[in-house]
């Protein structure tokens, strides 16, 4: 008990209100749980203020101004001209509205709100510590506590975030002007999207990636069409270089990498963005005092109902592990909720689908075809091209394509890999698909929409069967 | 090419049939139209012919065994085909004819090499196939997914196969015998009617017939309002019958609504209502309760047994076990006067298995104890009662009980009961309609030990007396076992020392 400590008591205490915790806090409230909600900074967590929503809002903003200039071919001829600082003022006004919207929800689900940082006193017990000068902490005893704290972005050696020179996506999202020149460090699903932003705002970007491709976990054809893309719209690509230091030069940076063998490469841009991956913020918890350790990368483990080693505690969102999806975070939120007020809820999901903004943009659900043949199946795979979808020619947007991946015996689909304008939005069907068992036979009898691409899904899954219309059967 | 064969409608119209016996054995050579098996139906006994040249290369039903029509009983390997045995995998080479005509019907045991006949992943990647609502009903029902057999499309498993397996799996979950009578429900289920909650008792002015006329359209309004339509109040008749218009149904919903509301501010008006959520264990002991009522027709026998010798009994060696750090109740002595009872009428110590038209007596006996926690009613199991002596049923139940009220007893510990007491008495009372513990099918309840005034010898003397209240399956059980039953209880626990020949 700290001197001036104020102690209230809660049923539910949860810490974080990004995706999994507000979600938790307001399904909570629904289940007329007693819920405590503290948040240090900003309601909605990075998904709403620095990373899912702004980031998309850009790429949509962007993407307006690069489709008009790229339109000559519909008989178009423009050149918009881009006043970035504008543009984020209206991304701001996106955020603005949908984090007032989550306190409003919580609010009205009977949540109550708590701003500061938590820290765990003991077991049953979390010490608030209020920001700024004599505002004092106070102390709030729970029977449960749900641990939602995220993540942040993992800076490399040598490139600390300064927010001048050396920006992490946080900062790149609120840049009040164009860099000329951009090194973007890693070619994940960050510095692909962010990279591609920048390159249609008219930003030279280089983009230096230590392994030997873009966009790691996905299979190398879906990859290549995003590769390809990008550096149609003129990025350059350094594979095999390890960022190793930076210094200023002239009006911008240097920014030197190593390969393997030793050689060090130079690259001179304005400001370099490190987007290197994302790591849990699970050491300002001081969890010694609740009795939870972190595995070596700093994630708690939590079984199939969120629940961590103690049993009062859950875990939800990016400090519970792979994949740091904040849709995969949200279930696990609902499910920590509904565990609590005693319901048979449990994390029983088949696949968490994927989703990369770039240009095409991919979506990913459930399992590769040597996934698959590594589970036991014998997989039989469909694909429709883009090319030969009517819908995506009139979108003059043909790269990539439609891929399922289903059980040849039984005919459960199993995953699928899009690659394709709205490719985010096409994964949907998939994933509820795996998600009810359902065959081949189930989504090629479903009537698609003509003239759409939802259609591809369609046809791919007929040419999984061998009877695609559209295409030629293998 | 393998041929599976369906158990053909050998009758007009039968629906099943009984395997008799098989003429042939795996390994077998048979000719078309050679007779393979022998299958009465509820009209005759007739010889199911092979419908191919070939050899027989598994059975899938023993003799005995009722099959329903449709069923794959035998397979062949026709001439002409290398004979593929059950363990090998699938043909490599698919063609867009199936050669296998697969049976989806009946559940084939999936192999180690990952080939299961069902045609499903699962055997070979542990995969289960089902929709998310059915993994929810699978989990609020304590099923366990993976071990459900699907009958959709190559296996997928659905809300009706996880039912299935929740009616088929006799584990009871130790929540069970009630030391209460269940509550009544308001109104009776309506045959074919919604399962869902059929709200509170009918508001006056409601109609009650067999038979009502009205449009499919007012039918269903009628099932979405959750109303049964034959209550529905109506004075227009066609062809002599009432009928019943949507304006009437609407009527009568709302009147049920507002008798509803009046009763919900009625309750708020004398000190408002709290809602508790029907959850966890309480909703889990409702669901046996439930089950055991609306599966066992169940009939109550009471009586009332001197027990004056039985607590001087006790008295004394209460001390003695005392002394060895145990504590004696009456409990033990009740369970080995029942165990004695049960021995003597077998049919008490039994099981229903409805599947395979049998009953179970068991030559084990396993003693449930109904104990009241804070988390509701549990019914800890002392398995081999008849094996232990009064100190050690004693030790072991006081253990068992507490373990049960710290809510640290496993759920092994609360199944396998064959029999189960509930003491009623130990809060109040003297009778009750207890709840079977199914698939058991007797319950004993005591009521409390009273002092009250009896006739010994033409005198009126106060006795100590215990009442018992014995609930029976009546499927099983007739009331005069019952009554027999009781009275071998009632004379063990009239002289105790008879206990000691046991």
């Amino acid at each position: 008990m700290v001197v001036g400590d104020v102690t209230t008591g809660t049923e539910l205490l949860i810490i974080g209100a990004g995706p999994g915790g507000y979600v938790a806090a307001i399904r909570a409230g629904q289940l007329g749980i007693d819920t405590t909600l503290v948040e240090k900074d900003a309601y909605g967590g990075t998904c709403l203020n620095h990373g899912c929503i702004p980031s998309k809002a850009l790429i949509s903003a962007t993407d307006v101004a690069h489709d008009a200039r790229e339109a000559e071919e519909m008989g178009i001829h423009a050149d918009p001209a881009v006043d970035l600082a504008g543009m984020v003022d209206w991304k701001d006004d996106v955020v603005d509205q949908l984090t007032g919207g989550v306190e409003q929800l919580c609010k009205a689900n009977d949540v109550n709100l708590v701003e500061g940082r938590a820290e765990f006193a003991d077991e049953n017990t979390v010490r608030v510590a209020h920001g700024g000068e004599g505002q004092g902490s106070e102390s709030i005893e729970f029977e449960h506590a749900v641990v939602a704290t995220g993540s942040r972005p993992v800076e490399v050696p040598n490139f600390e975030f300064d927010g001048e020179h050396v920006i992490s996506s946080r900062d790149a999202l609120a840049l009040d002007s164009v860099p000329d020149s951009l090194v973007v460090v890693g070619a994940g699903y960050i510095g692909m999207e962010l990279a591609t932003v920048f390159a249609k705002l008219g930003t030279d970007v280089t983009v230096v990636e230590m392994l030997e491709g873009i966009l790691p976990p996905y299979e190398d054809d879906v990859s290549k069409v995003v590769r390809d893309r990008a550096e149609e719209i003129g990025i350059d690509f350094f594979f095999g270089e390890a960022a190793s230091d930076w210094e200023e030069s002239g009006d911008g940076i240097t920014v030197r990498t190593e390969n393997e063998d030793g050689e060090v490469s130079e690259f001179g841009a304005e400001k370099a963005l490190v987007a290197v991956g994302r790591a849990p913020v699970t050491d300002t918890l001081n969890l010694d005092a609740v009795g939870l350790e972190t595995d070596e990368d700093g994630f708690l483990a939590t079984d199939d109902r969120a629940r961590t080693d103690v049993e009062s505690v859950f875990a939800v969102g990016d400090v519970a592990g792979e994949p740091m999806l904040a849709h995969k975070g949200m279930k696990e939120g609902e499910v920590a909720a509904e565990v609590v007020a005693g319901e048979p809820s449990a994390l029983d999901y088949q696949s968490v689908p994927a989703a990369v903004f770039t240009d095409p943009e991919v979506g990913t659900v459930g399992m590769t075809e040597d996934e698959a043949e590594e589970a036991g199946f014998s997989p039989v795979v469909g694909q429709m091209p883009m090319q030969a979808s009517g819908r995506a020619l009139t979108l003059g947007d043909t790269g990539g394509f439609t891929r399922v991946v289903a059980d040849d015996d039984a005919g459960f689909i199993l995953g699928a890999q899009v690659v394709a304008p709205e490719a985010s939005e096409l994964i949907a069907e998939f994933g509820l698909a795996i998600e009810m068992g359902a065959t081949l036979e189930d989504v090629a009898a479903t009537i698609h929409t003509h003239p759409t691409l939802g259609e591809t899904v369609m046809e791919a899954v007929e040419n999984a069967q061998g009877k695609a219309i559209h295409t030629l059967n293998r | 090419m393998v041929r599976e064969f369906e158990l053909p409608d050998v009758g007009e119209g039968v629906a099943e049939g009984e395997i008799v016996g098989w003429l042939v054995e795996v390994g077998d050579a048979v000719e078309e139209d050679q007779p393979v098996a022998e299958v009465e139906t509820d009209k005759a006994v007739v010889e199911v012919p092979s419908p191919v040249d070939g050899t027989v290369q598994a059975i899938h039903a023993d003799a005995g065994e009722l099959v329903p029509v449709g069923t794959v009983i035998i397979t062949f390997a026709e001439d002409g085909d290398e004979t593929a045995t059950e363990d090998e995998e699938p043909s490599e080479t698919r063609t867009d004819t199936a050669t296998e005509t697969r049976s989806e019907v009946g559940a084939v045991e999936s192999k180690d090499d990952g080939a299961s006949d069902d045609g499903s992943g699962s055997a070979s990647s542990g995969r289960v196939f089902a929709a998310p609502s059915a993994r929810r009903l699978a989990r609020e029902l304590d099923v366990d997914i993976g071990a459900v057999d699907g009958s959709g499309p190559g296996g997928r498993v659905s809300d009706t196969d996880v039912r299935a397996a929740a009616e088929s799996d006799d584990d009871g979950d130790g929540a069970s015998t009630a030391d209460e009578p269940a509550p009544k429900p308001a109104v009776e289920r309506v045959e074919g009617g919604d399962e869902s909650d059929p709200g509170p008792a009918m508001a006056t002015g409601s109609a009650s017939r067999e038979r009502t006329l009205a449009a499919p359209a007012t039918r269903r309004l009628a099932e979405e309002s959750g109303i049964d339509i034959d209550s529905v109040p109506t004075d227009e008749e066609r062809d002599g019958e009432a009928f019943v218009t949507p304006a009437a149904v609407e009527a009568f919903a709302e009147s049920q609504r507002a008798a509803q509301d009046a009763d919900r501010a009625a309750l708020a008006g004398s000190g408002g209502e709290e809602r508790i959520p029907y959850r966890g264990m309480r909703r889990t002991i409702g669901e046996q309760m439930a089950r055991s009522k609306a599966t066992a027709p169940h009939v109550t026998h009471h009586d009332e047994v001197d027990v004056t010798e039985l607590v001087e009994t006790r008295s004394e060696l209460k001390a003695e076990a005392e002394e060895r750090g145990i504590g004696l109740s009456y409990m033990p002595f009740v369970m080995k006067a029942c165990v004695a009872a049960l021995r003597a009428f077998p049919s008490m110590n039994a099981m229903l298995d409805e599947e395979a038209e049998e009953i179970v007596e068991k030559h084990y006996y396993n003693i449930g104890v109904a104990t009241a926690t804070d988390a509701g009613l549990m019914v800890p199991v002392v398995r081999n009662a008849d094996e232990r002596n009064l100190l050690e049923l004693a030790s072991e139940m006081n253990e068992l009980v507490g373990k049960a009220r710290e809510r640290s007893i496993s759920r092994e510990e609360m199944q396998g009961g064959t029999f189960t007491v509930t003491n009623v008495g130990a809060i109040g009372g003297e009778y009750a309609t207890p709840i079977i513990n199914v698939p058991e099918v007797a319950i004993l309840a005591l009521g409390a030990i009273k002092e009250k005034p009896r006739v010994v010898d033409g005198e009126v003397v106060p006795r100590h007396v215990l009442t018992l209240s014995l609930s029976i399956d009546h499927r099983v059980i007739d009331g005069a076992i019952a009554a027999q039953f009781t009275n071998r209880v009632m004379k063990y626990l009239e002289n105790p020392q008879l206990l000691l020949l046991e």
